[in-house]
């Protein structure tokens, strides 16, 4: 053991002293909490533009006093109205553009001869779109709960007419709908939207984001470290001392693995703060219960699954990213070489991310089901909600033997003969390919 | 197991990469307590044989014996006895000189007062100073040298295998790094090394090999050699062999 703590101290001060690894771990806890701050603010500021000063244009066929009701209401809940006259709807619009108008309103004839007698009343809206940014979308909000508020108004003022002793709200909306969830077999007090909101991002968004973090993290420094010790010509040295390849492959999974697990959690950290920052912005303050002490806990068992495939899904990347740098004569092709382990470990996440494993085509499924890392997603996103289904308790001997393959091949890279023999082929393929090239040339 | 007196015993060694005969037939012989030179051309073969004896790669065919000890079947029994220093051998950029010895000097050795000991002794090597505890990106290439010298023999090993010892360093260094070598065989270390300086191995060595396309040209001691050749260096002794 001395010996191999011995290592992973190497590993461990190696990395994280260097800029190309320690830059990367601070970067998302400074970068994306002022990201957040940047972008809410930048929003904020927008939108509050947009729905101060909203102006509406409108056009009066009607000019009875259901039509000025209207517009008093409007303008008592905060638009600037201008009244304007114009022969037609194009000169209607040229005129409202003039005026600055967010949008123009078109009563048309017979709108409060339509209310009085029970008959729909027609208002054509105009939104001028003058540009896509978010004040625009403010400023249509805005008109959209101005005009809502009045529909809700005049039926208010038709149903009292009809029968005062009837609460107009029970005649618009009869029912009582009281929504609860089921989760396995228990009765949760909140509506499924409630949980969807809270569930759809922790589960199915944040935990597999993490974890492709994780994976991603862990097989770049895997492979850095190990690629570092070729281009400084170290690796030559370190197989000379008296330790096993085992031991050297075992430093450099946990020496990695530690630090993937300190940049995971800095970047989660981020990522919150990121969120924090963007929902503190004005307008995105919406009072949300919190429902997580109302779900059943997962059970004790699907924790440990989790952790197991875990701890596999980690081994078999580190593995890999080991290989890869132990192939790459310095970091710069071990990165390059990166890109092929990186994609298929990304595709699975963003699958389960947002969509259903269930309704994937078998290609994808297969795809999903081949790689140790989709194992901890799965159980992640299942252990909350239903049982853990069989065919992801295989994945788990499964992700185990994959593992225990892929590391018994790159120990075996490990062996000084083997490492230098294919790092010498590698080479000469290299110099052979540049020989031809340039004969071509 | 070991002959009386051979801490390394070489019959037929063969290595091949691909098409390339790296080395071809070579048998060679190195007695405990001696500094034994490996003299060629680049490409001749000189690093791969030490690269064999360090069990870092594989005869093709042949026996190689280390200390007793079969260097293919048994390599895992002779790496603690042997240090081997590489050419171009790099430092951990960021670690400090003294980090970086107390790691190897952890692996090396059970105890904590031994490994302090092989540290302080490195250190002393190494001629460092206070920079040992500077990171080893800030030294220059002297220093790196001079701290993987101090590296390889702080481990007392009883064969010591450096390539190239003094390539690329000026005169000061490369004195400074013969002098811990010569050091070194007096306190009972045993050492092969390779060269192309021919004033380095003539001033180094007990004994000396001529190694061309493979093989193993001549041996011997370097007064003899010359004698024999009747010639007034070993730069010249390898001319008139390798153009026979």
């Amino acid at each position: 053991m001395r010996k191999l703590f011995s290592l992973v101290e190497k590993e461990v001060k190696d990395l994280l002293r260097d800029p190309r690894i320690y830059i990367g771990l601070v970067v998302p806890v400074i970068l994306m909490p002022l990201l957040g701050f940047l972008m809410s603010t930048s929003m904020g500021s927008s939108i509050e533009a947009g729905t101060k000063s909203v102006k509406i244009a409108v056009l009066d066929y009607d000019k009875t006093s259901l039509s000025k009701t209207l517009l008093d209401l409007s303008a008592s809940l905060g638009m600037d109205v201008r009244r304007i006259d114009a022969a037609d709807l194009e000169a209607a619009v040229s005129e409202a553009r003039n005026l600055g108008s967010n949008a123009l309103l078109v009563i048309r004839k017979g709108f409060e001869n339509d209310l009085i007698n029970f008959r729909r009343a027609s208002v054509e809206v105009y939104f001028v779109m003058e540009s896509m940014s978010l004040g625009s979308i403010g400023a249509y909000t805005a008109v959209e709960g101005v005009l809502g508020f009045s529909s809700t108004f005049f039926s208010n003022m038709l149903i009292s007419k009809l029968n005062p002793n009837i609460p107009p709200d029970v005649v618009r909306d009869p029912f009582n709908i009281s929504t609860r969830s089921i989760l396995k077999d228990k009765i949760i007090e909140v509506p499924p939207q409630i949980l969807f909101n809270q569930l759809l991002m922790g589960y199915s968004i944040m935990i597999p984001l993490l974890l492709l973090m994780l994976s991603i993290t862990v097989v770049q420094f895997a492979a850095t470290a190990t690629a570092v010790e070729n281009e400084e010509k170290t690796l030559e040295t370190l197989l000379t001392f008296p330790v096993t390849r085992y031991d050297i492959l075992l430093a450099k999974l946990l020496g990695s693995s530690i630090l993937a697990v300190i940049g995971s959690i800095l970047f989660t950290g981020g990522f919150i703060l990121y969120f924090n920052n963007m929902l503190s912005m004005s307008g995105f303050n919406f009072p949300v219960e919190d429902v997580s002490h109302l779900l059943p806990s997962p059970p004790p068992e699907s924790f440990i699954l989790l952790a197991v495939s875990l701890i596999l899904a980690i081994l078999f990347v580190t593995s890999l990213g080991v290989a890869i740098g132990g192939l790459s004569s310095d970091v710069r092709m071990a990165n390059s070489l990166l890109g092929v382990v990186i994609v298929p470990i990304m595709i699975p996440s963003f699958l389960m991310m947002y969509g259903d494993l269930g309704t994937l085509p078998l290609t994808l499924k297969l795809l999903v089901y081949a790689l140790p890392t989709s194992y901890p997603i799965m159980i992640a996103k299942d252990m909350m909600m239903t049982p853990i289904p069989f065919e992801t308790l295989l994945g788990i001997p499964y992700s185990a033997a994959l593992t225990v393959l892929v590391l018994y091949a790159t120990s075996m890279l490990l062996a000084p003969e083997k490492l230098l023999t294919v790092q010498y082929r590698l080479r000469l393929r290299s110099i052979r390919r540049r020989q031809i090239k340039e004969l071509d040339d | 197991m070991m002959e009386a007196g051979s801490i390394v015993i070489v019959r037929n060694l063969v290595k091949r990469f691909g098409d390339l005969t790296a080395v071809d037939g070579v048998s060679l012989r190195i007695e405990e307590g001696e500094v034994f030179g490996l003299i060629g051309p680049n490409g001749a073969g000189k690093t791969t044989i030490l690269r064999i004896m360090a069990t870092l790669l594989l005869p093709t065919s042949g026996y190689v014996n280390i200390l007793g000890y079969d260097a293919v079947k048994e390599a895992n029994k002779i790496r603690p006895f042997i240090s081997y220093l590489a050419e171009d051998a790099g430092t951990y950029r960021n670690l400090s000189g003294r980090e970086y010895l107390s790691i190897v000097a952890r692996i090396y050795f059970d105890s904590n007062t031994e490994a302090s000991r092989a540290v302080e002794e490195a250190i002393r090597i190494s001629g460092l100073g206070e920079r040992v505890d500077d990171k080893m990106k800030t030294y220059s290439k002297g220093m790196k040298r001079r701290l993987q010298i101090a590296r390889a023999l702080m481990t007392r090993p009883r064969l010591a295998i450096l390539d190239e010892p003094t390539a690329g360093l000026d005169v000061f260094h490369a004195k400074h790094i013969r002098d811990v070598v010569s050091r070194h065989v007096k306190d009972g270390g045993t050492v092969v090394l390779s060269s192309h300086n021919m004033l380095e191995v003539e001033y180094l060595c007990t004994r000396v090999a001529f190694i061309h396309r493979g093989r193993v040209l001549f041996e011997g001691e370097p007064k003899a050699i010359k004698n024999k050749l009747g010639v007034s260096n070993l730069e010249e002794a390898f001319i008139e062999v390798a153009s026979r």
